[in-house]
């Protein structure tokens, strides 16, 4: 089978067949940089039918389990919505129709995905867009909505609280830099004077074309580990006045391959490895060198991999999480299985146990916060109260998974949580908002009465002030450091998308 | 079965001034690429498919070429003979014909012959042939001379048969003809007399020879216009003659493979034509052919309704892929519409216009003829359907449409799908304001509007100005804004439109343009309005053509006035837009510089 080259009239140099698909019925689909879907029967090799889409390459197709529908994807960041339809409205004939275009992408889609209920498409501009099918979905819900993902739902930076300093995790380098400071101060909103600059300390590379899956730092900032998707490595890290040198921590193990989740232990004496194999290794961490601890094996009964890890900072539990499957709690004193999470039926996308209570706060895609007591094997009382009144419908409707929970030392009842583009802080002691409380209620005017304060305050403190908001975390008792990212950034770097002409000219 | 395809002219071939200026067409080790000899000085290598010269070589001048060049199959080289006696031998690469190699020769050359798979041969004047390498070895050698005194050679051609060279030329004494038969192998020439044909009289005009086993079978193209065949054995025997009747045309020509290359006065024309294959409904005649139409079309016996109705049978079977059929049918009833210019079968050119198959360089008479007779509804139909009008002839159109009398256009039909009604959208919106205007210029039994707005002129910004023009024409001339033009062609012929029409077509376009202005996407209703820009473009172009004239006129002077206010008002809508926009972009700065910390800042927060 071979494709014609001729573009809108003109003969390209080449064309290429950016992807096919074959149904079962012997159809093959193919996708090609003329702007053509064709389709082609396997058994004669010829040509059925060609439907040109694109002024640009189509660069991707995908397939519904069903086959009767799919889904291709342009260069020029439209996404095509192909049926298989009846000819007449009673016949038994059908042929392919091209019935939708969706246009959320700005840049070259070039990767779809079809889900029983959904298209997804993804692509240069960073984008990844969930548009739901309406006449699959059932119930016409918030979820029925179209969802556009800008940031990985994971967390891609890491922080040593000891030193200061943020460890960046990007597609191939890392870069780690030093916080500035300031001996000023000031009243809310204030901005100060820097006394200090921040300092980038260091931009490591990769080596070869694979993407860094995730990385971390140690809090005493000497260590810094990261993963392909076929390597660990592990770095030491001295500090010397200004200077900085870096020594790699060669020989590690051979059974490490590739891990989805590194974590370092509260007082950076021990590293915490989830294997892309499902098993998790303990490994202390001595001068220059390491020592294999333990490895905790899969739960029987389960293949999937852990991909969140938490560690308690007295160091005495580690909490993993897959994607679907409960919370596991380890041991980390008897090296056994502590116990496990009762299963949810949404992933956990945060994990983090606090201080002394060593209670563990788990996140899930629905926006569920549940509070489980390592200690005691159970929800917590408030955990409990949640679930019973329910969370407040606007907090429920939210786009974007937290990604990350940290507690205040000082202050137990407090859990600090953000998303994309807000972080709570949740009081415990304050009772829960209710649908017909005002969930976003930034800071009441200080003329207020006290009384109207405590009336109108809930648990849910909630500031939009940072956003897009990648990471957040606790540095000491008084500092919140805050990593927003710009999209206006993201797209600056972008390359020039294709540009369609809109005017006669 | 062979199929003549469409002639075409080698045009890089200028053939020198007398009329028998080609000297001969050759082919080449290509199939594709043949070697012109023109008599005068100028040898040209000729690419059919790309209908390009590919190399031209010339002798020097007070030179001149006496036979066809031709290629040596064996090396790829070209020869060609000069001044009888001077032979050059050259390549592809060589550029000057000057220096390549050249070797004179002792006697007078009658011509060089070469085919595949032997050496070529020179054939002199006096009957003698040599190869071309025996020739090299010693240019100067002696050759002998085999014809009588008076005995010239008329023709010539060299075969291989089994595997060996022969040469067969026909000489001339008298008004008698000899044919020789050179053997190379055998060194062998052999002697024969044709015998005339019935009538003494006729002269014998062109030969062509085909090997036929053991005979040459030789054709004579004799004036009397029969051919004569004649059986000349290669191996010694006597003659024999047979006759057939065929009329043939005076041609002279060449064939070689798919090429049938002729002579046209003083044009050389190739006809590339195919060997199909042959099937048995082909041989029996049942091959569907589409029989021509132009016949029953153009004759001029057919009535007007017998060509409506062969016409529609015609086209009720007619596929997109015989678009030229359809212009010819079109031609030919052109052709018969201008012999007679009572017939005008108008219902026949609406049917083939709606077939989309025709355009302007199809058909190029349709216009002129439907200009001629102020045909506007073809022209609507022309305009709209064409997609290559010239300039002129839409500014003609213009022209028609702006002159032609409201009452011409009453009864006739014109597409009006341009064209909404924009009186009645007008007494939708503007009820209150407008209570006391009543129905304006759009409603067809008032068609003098025009006049009456310029008795009455209104201020505009007070009440809506009426559309100057009956629907009909507006129609028209949507067609014509809608229909594509360069400024460059175009302008030189809207100075030929009468004052008084360019300035109803002026406020015709100010009235489109207030339309689009009403409503905020700035476009007119109607299923194919004309667009703002192609408004604007035709009043600049109109303004840019006869502002001079336009000015003098009294009537003009409002809509002048309106324009310049118009345009004023424009500028200085766009410069508060500018303002705003700096303003905006002034505020945005700010906004971030008090925002954004930069890469990194530090900030007081307090928290709950």
């Amino acid at each position: 089978m071979i494709v014609d080259r001729q573009y809108m009239g003109v003969s390209k140099r080449k064309c290429i067949v950016w992807g096919v698909a074959f149904l079962s019925d012997g159809t093959v689909i193919s996708v090609d940089s003329a702007g053509k879907v064709q389709f082609w029967d396997s058994a004669t090799g010829t040509l059925v039918k060609s439907h040109l889409i694109a002024n640009a390459d189509v660069q991707s197709i995908a397939v519904a389990d069903q086959e009767d529908s799919f889904v291709v994807g342009t260069a020029e960041g439209t996404v095509f919505h192909f049926q298989l339809v009846s000819v007449t409205s009673n016949s038994t004939e059908k042929q392919w129709v091209r019935t939708k275009p969706f246009q959320h992408h700005t840049h070259d889609v070039r990767t779809v995905a079809h889900s029983p209920t959904a298209l997804i498409s993804g692509g240069t501009d960073t984008h990844l867009v969930i548009r739901p099918l309406m006449e699959r979905v059932e119930v016409k819900n918030y979820d029925a909505a179209l969802r556009k993902i800008t940031f990985p739902h994971r967390r891609l930076i890491s922080c040593s609280k000891k030193r200061q300093l943020l460890l960046f995790q990007f597609a191939h380098h890392l870069e780690l830099w030093r916080l500035g400071s300031t001996v000023a101060t000031g009243k809310n909103g204030d901005t100060l004077p820097l006394s200090k600059n921040a300092d980038h300390l260091l931009h490591l590379k990769t080596k070869g074309p694979e993407n860094i899956i995730c990385s971390s730092i140690s809090p005493c900032g000497s260590w810094i580990a990261y993963s392909t998707a076929s390597r660990v490595f592990l770095y030491q890290l001295s500090y010397e006045h200004d200077n900085i040198s870096l020594r790699r921590v060669s020989k590690m193990p051979a059974f490490l391959h590739s891990a989805l989740q590194i974590l370092f232990s509260e007082d950076s004496t021990k590293l915490f490895v989830a294997s892309n194999q499902g098993s998790l290794h303990i490994i202390q961490l001595l001068e220059g060198s390491f020592k294999h601890l333990h490895t905790f094996p899969p739960q029987s009964g389960t293949v999937e991999a852990m991909c969140l890890l938490a560690v308690s900072p007295d160091g005495n539990w580690l909490a993993a999480s897959g994607t679907s499957a409960g919370v596991h709690v380890y041991s980390v004193k008897h090296l056994k299985l502590h116990c496990t999470v009762p299963a949810y039926n949404f992933p956990v996308t945060a994990l983090a146990i606090a201080p002394d209570t060593n209670n563990l706060v788990i996140a899930h895609s629905d926006q569920q916060v549940f509070e489980y007591s390592i200690p005691d094997k159970q929800y917590t009382e408030w955990s409990r109260n949640v679930q019973k009144q329910g969370f407040h419908h606007l907090w429920l409707q939210r786009d974007t998974p937290i990604t990350h929970i940290s507690f205040h030392p000082k202050r137990p009842m407090h859990i600090l949580l953000h998303d994309a583009y807000m972080f709570c802080i949740i009081d415990k002691s304050l009772p829960l908002p209710n649908d017909k409380t005002v969930l976003y209620n930034p800071l009441p005017p200080t003329n207020e009465s006290d009384v109207f304060r405590r009336r109108t305050a809930h648990a849910f403190k909630i500031s939009k002030k940072y956003k897009p908001l990648l990471f957040m975390d606790l540095l000491d008792e008084r500092t919140l450091v805050a990593v927003e990212r710009p999209l206006d950034d993201i797209i600056a770097q972008l390359p020039p998308p294709i540009k369609k002409k809109k005017f006669g000219t | 079965m062979a199929t003549l395809e469409e002639e075409f002219t080698l045009s890089a071939v200028t053939l020198g001034a007398r009329p028998d200026g080609l000297l001969g067409v050759e082919p080449t080790d290509k199939t594709d690429h043949f070697l012109v000899t023109d008599r005068s000085r100028t040898v040209i290598l000729y690419k059919v498919s790309d209908q390009k010269p590919l190399g031209s070589w010339s002798v020097k001048q007070g030179q001149i070429i006496t036979c066809p060049a031709v290629c040596n199959f064996q090396t790829g080289e070209h020869i060609v003979v000069h001044d009888n006696k001077v032979l050059r031998i050259w390549n592809n690469e060589d550029i000057n014909l000057d220096k390549v190699f050249k070797a004179t020769l002792a006697a007078e050359v009658h011509s060089v012959h070469s085919v595949q798979g032997a050496e070529p041969v020179v054939l002199f004047r006096g009957g003698a042939a040599r190869s071309l390498e025996a020739l090299l070895a010693e240019p100067q050698q002696k050759v002998e001379t085999v014809l009588s005194d008076g005995e010239v050679i008329k023709w010539s051609k060299f075969f291989v048969v089994f595997r060996h060279p022969v040469l067969v030329f026909i000489t001339e004494k008298d008004g008698n003809h000899c044919a020789y038969v050179q053997m190379f192998h055998t060194r062998n020439l052999s002697k024969y007399t044709l015998w005339p044909g019935q009538e003494g009289k006729s002269v014998t005009l062109s030969f062509t020879a085909y090997v036929d086993r053991k005979f040459i079978s030789l054709m004579s193209l004799s004036s009397d216009g029969c051919v004569y065949e004649t059986l000349v054995p290669i191996y010694p025997s006597d003659t024999e003659k047979n006759q057939r009747l065929v009329r043939s045309l005076l041609l002279k020509l060449w064939s070689y493979g798919e090429h049938l290359f002729m002579l046209h006065g003083k044009c050389l024309t190739v006809i590339p034509c195919k060997c199909g294959v042959s099937s048995l409904a082909g041989a029996l005649g049942k091959l569907q052919r589409a029989r021509d139409p132009a016949t029953w079309m153009a004759a001029p016996s057919g009535s007007e309704k017998h060509i409506e109705v062969e016409l529609r049978k015609f086209l009720a079977k007619w596929t997109p892929d015989c678009h030229n059929l359809i212009g010819n049918i079109t031609a030919g009833l052109l052709g018969r519409a201008k012999a007679e210019p009572a017939f005008y079968p108008r219902n026949c050119l609406m049917q083939l216009l709606q077939t989309h198959a025709l355009s302007y360089s199809l058909c190029p008479g349709l216009m002129d003829a439907a200009l001629e007779r102020a045909d506007v509804q073809v022209l609507q139909l022309c305009l709209q359907r064409f997609p290559d009008v010239p300039e002129s002839v839409t500014c003609a159109c213009l022209k028609t449409f702006l002159s032609i009398g409201d009452d011409s256009l009453q009864g006739i039909n014109i597409n009006m799908e341009s064209v909404f009604d924009y009186s009645n959208t007008e007494q939708d919106e503007k009820m209150e304001e407008q209570s006391g205007i009543l129905r304006n210029g759009f409603s067809p039994e008032d068609s003098s509007c025009n006049r009456e707005l310029n008795e009455k002129p209104q201020e505009p910004a007070a009440a809506p100005t009426p559309c100057p023009v009956t629907p009909q024409r507006a129609a028209l001339l949507n067609g014509i804004l809608c229909s594509a033009y360069s400024e460059t062609f175009l302008l030189p012929h809207l100075k030929d439109i009468p004052a008084q029409h360019t300035t109803l077509f002026l406020q015709y376009l100010y009235f489109l343009y207030l339309k689009c202005s009403e409503n905020a996407p700035m476009t007119l209703p109607g299923t194919h309005p004309p667009t703002l820009s192609q408004i604007m473009d035709w009043i600049c172009l109109l303004l840019d053509a006869n502002f001079t004239v336009v000015l003098m006129i009294p009537e003009a002077k409002r809509l002048l006035i309106n324009l310049y206010r118009f345009v004023k008002s424009q500028i200085s809508v766009y410069s508060e837009l500018n303002k705003i926009e700096v303003s905006f972009r002034e505020l945005r700065k700010l906004n971030q510089e008090k925002n954004n910390g930069g890469l990194y800042s530090i900030e007081v927060l307090e928290l709950f």
